[in-house]
């Protein structure tokens, strides 16, 4: 007898689809607690900025821009990580919420707070050297983390796999990121000391914003969502492992953020180019991979399930096979998208997507079991008709061209951009 | 659910979320508090210099005493504050690439953005052991005086600081002035 294969999101990462968020979430104790810190934290960060607001107005309203410019594609990419299964809009909110408003707040004095016992237990030396790289991240890391688990408490139902975890705990980075962000262009506009200053803004959003920007807290926060992600959904287990997981995924945040923190290859590089080179390489890179084929794997375990619930309808006015394999993962969607307009224009590009929404929705729905699928099924066939129409009725992916060409354009732009930024920093002095 | 009626779960998610406020006010509270009960000053040997950072170096006034929450000596920056009792004497070394009146304008633009500060008195000239030159000035806040000085050396700012009440600064001001004289700068120490 052969073992019917099992799915790997089985195997790995169950998903659990829940109903979607409504009213009733006002019932639970947890949505007036957490909305009360998020109110307290509103309070603290309007305080901070009405300080800084007062002194550099210029300077605030430009790090204030510039950085919520910098938060868009951030948003776009992290909610589109989980493109079969999108998590409400609310929630997204509220994790981002959580980091700039309640993470950040408790994490000033609690960082500082350690900051200072490091130097008091070890010396002055010590907190100089790691002070940043230790005490930073242990606050800094529980603080968000409990931003994920705050999204459990109010919408235990909207965490349904381990990619769910992975999107709020980016979420709740991103959140953070930019209003520490914004704070640090404040300090160095405050530390040079020449008024209210542009030029310490934009060196600060060059250097954090671009450069550290990629491996910073929307990246830890990930890692460290996805072990709550895991805790939550896999009841299969018991909780000792579930625990360890969790602690070991929030570990692995903490251990990134300390190794891209720490002195390690500060000192005896110097401040040029080869430095700078040496930190992105070795202390941003590994963690970088590490998340990303996280990432990747719950993403691809994800679609598994899904896809595979898109296949019992056995319609290919539906979702036909080719389009199933292109739904599974991001880079043949993004495949099927481009593919369509270079046949039919940028419109079957637009109807493409929708199509792809489409489907994913009437996916999501027959997870959920519900009975009546006609309103999901009619949205599908309405974006297939638009398809057909245009001349291009299936949004498949070419034959015969590799993803390579794609990667190859990704890391010349990666390459470019890191070095135009080079450039504009050494110019401004921020090098 | 009945109106009034609590059920399991929502216990169960009050003390989740009561839990989650206990951690954060570790965070925010606990940790700081923890931070009060340690003492935040040591004695340091007032007949050598002490290295600040930066290649900088200064001997310490006679009964001073080191605050280790804001003393931070690196290979390219450093700060250490020594307590005379109430009195804060702060030394600072950063990376400039200016010159000594702008390094006094920064400071002074630093002293008067904060609420309540003003500079006050006329700018001195001053010059250490060690060939550093400087300028010197003085300001006052709410209930305090203070003393600044700045000098610049080969790429770094020193800038001192010394704040207290009029009649701490009246009797510790000699000795920190000859603390201030002491002032060296010395690249082959940094690093």
């Amino acid at each position: 007898m052969t073992a019917e294969p099992r799915l790997r999101s089985a195997r790995s990462a169950p998903v659990q689809p829940g109903p979607d968020p409504d009213l009733g979430l006002v019932r639970s104790p947890a949505f007036w607690i957490v909305l009360a810190l998020l109110l307290a934290g509103a309070v603290r960060m309007c305080l901070i900025t009405a300080r800084f607001a007062e002194a550099y107005p210029r300077a605030l309203l430009t790090a204030t821009a510039l950085f919520a410019l910098l938060a868009v594609p951030f948003w776009f990419v992290v909610s589109e990580l989980d493109f079969l299964e999108r998590e409400p809009p609310a929630l997204l909110v509220l994790a981002f919420a959580w980091g700039g408003l309640v993470a950040t707040t408790v994490s000033i004095p609690g960082s500082a707070a350690l900051d200072d016992i490091i130097a008091k237990l070890g010396s002055p030396h010590l907190a100089a050297d790691w002070g940043a790289a230790l005490a930073g991240p242990t606050v800094e890391e529980i603080a968000k983390t409990l931003g994920v688990v705050a999204v459990v408490l109010i919408a235990r139902a909207q965490v349904n796999s381990v990619l769910d975890g992975v999107v709020y705990g980016a979420m709740v980075g991103l959140g953070f990121q930019i209003v520490e962000d914004i704070v640090y262009a404040m300090g160095a506009v405050a530390l040079a000391g020449r008024g209210d200053a542009v030029e310490p803004v934009v060196t600060t959003f060059l250097l954090r914003g671009f450069l550290s920007g990629v491996w910073s807290h929307t990246l830890f926060g990930a890692l460290a969502g996805a072990g709550i992600g895991y805790l939550v959904v896999r009841g299969d287990r018991n909780l000792r492992t579930r625990m360890g997981v969790a602690m070991l995924a929030v570990l692995g945040a903490w251990a990134s953020h300390v190794l891209w923190n720490s002195p390690l290859l500060r000192d005896g590089l110097g401040n040029g180019a080869l430095a700078l080179l040496a930190v992105l390489v070795f202390k941003g890179l590994p963690p970088l991979l590490l998340i990303w084929l996280l990432v990747r794997a719950a993403h691809d375990r994800e679609a598994d399930y899904y896809t595979t619930q898109l296949a019992t309808l056995d319609d290919p006015e539906l979702v036909t096979p080719a389009e199933l394999e292109a739904l599974k993962f991001g880079s043949r969607r993004a495949s099927a998208r481009r593919h369509a307009r270079v046949r039919a224009g940028i419109r079957a590009r637009a109807a493409v997507r929708r199509l792809q929404r489409a489907q994913a929705r009437l996916a999501v729905e027959i997870s959920r079991g519900t009975p009546d699928l006609t309103r999901w099924c009619h949205e599908v066939r309405r974006q297939r008709r638009t398809l057909t129409k245009l001349g291009h009725p299936e949004a498949v992916v070419p034959e015969g061209r590799g993803p390579w060409r794609r990667t190859a354009s990704t890391v010349f732009s990666t390459a470019l951009a890191i070095a135009v930024l080079w450039a504009a920093i050494s110019t401004l002095g921020g090098g | 659910m009945g109106m009034g009626r609590v059920t399991g779960r929502q216990r169960t998610n009050l003390l989740g979320a009561i839990s989650l406020v206990a951690a954060l006010g570790a965070i925010a509270f606990g940790l700081p508090a923890l931070n009060q009960m340690l003492p935040s000053d040591r004695p340091v040997p007032t007949d050598r210099p002490y290295e600040i950072g930066g290649g900088v170096s200064v001997v310490p006034p006679a009964g001073a005493r080191i605050d280790v929450t804001e003393t931070r000596p690196a290979a390219s920056s450093g700060t250490v504050l020594f307590r005379l009792g109430p009195v804060r004497y702060l030394v600072s070394v950063q990376p400039f690439d200016g010159t000594l009146q702008t390094a006094v304008a920064r400071l002074r633009q630093r002293i008067t953005g904060t609420a309540g500060y003003q500079v006050t008195g006329t700018e001195l000239t001053v010059a250490t052991a060690g060939g550093l030159d400087g300028i010197q000035g003085g300001y006052s806040g709410p209930g305090r005086g203070g003393r600044y000085a700045v000098f610049v050396a080969d790429g770094h700012t020193i800038e001192v600081t010394v704040s207290g009440a009029d009649l701490d600064l009246g009797r510790t001001l000699p000795a920190i002035d000859a603390s201030t004289r002491t002032l060296r700068y010395a690249p082959e120490q940094a690093g």
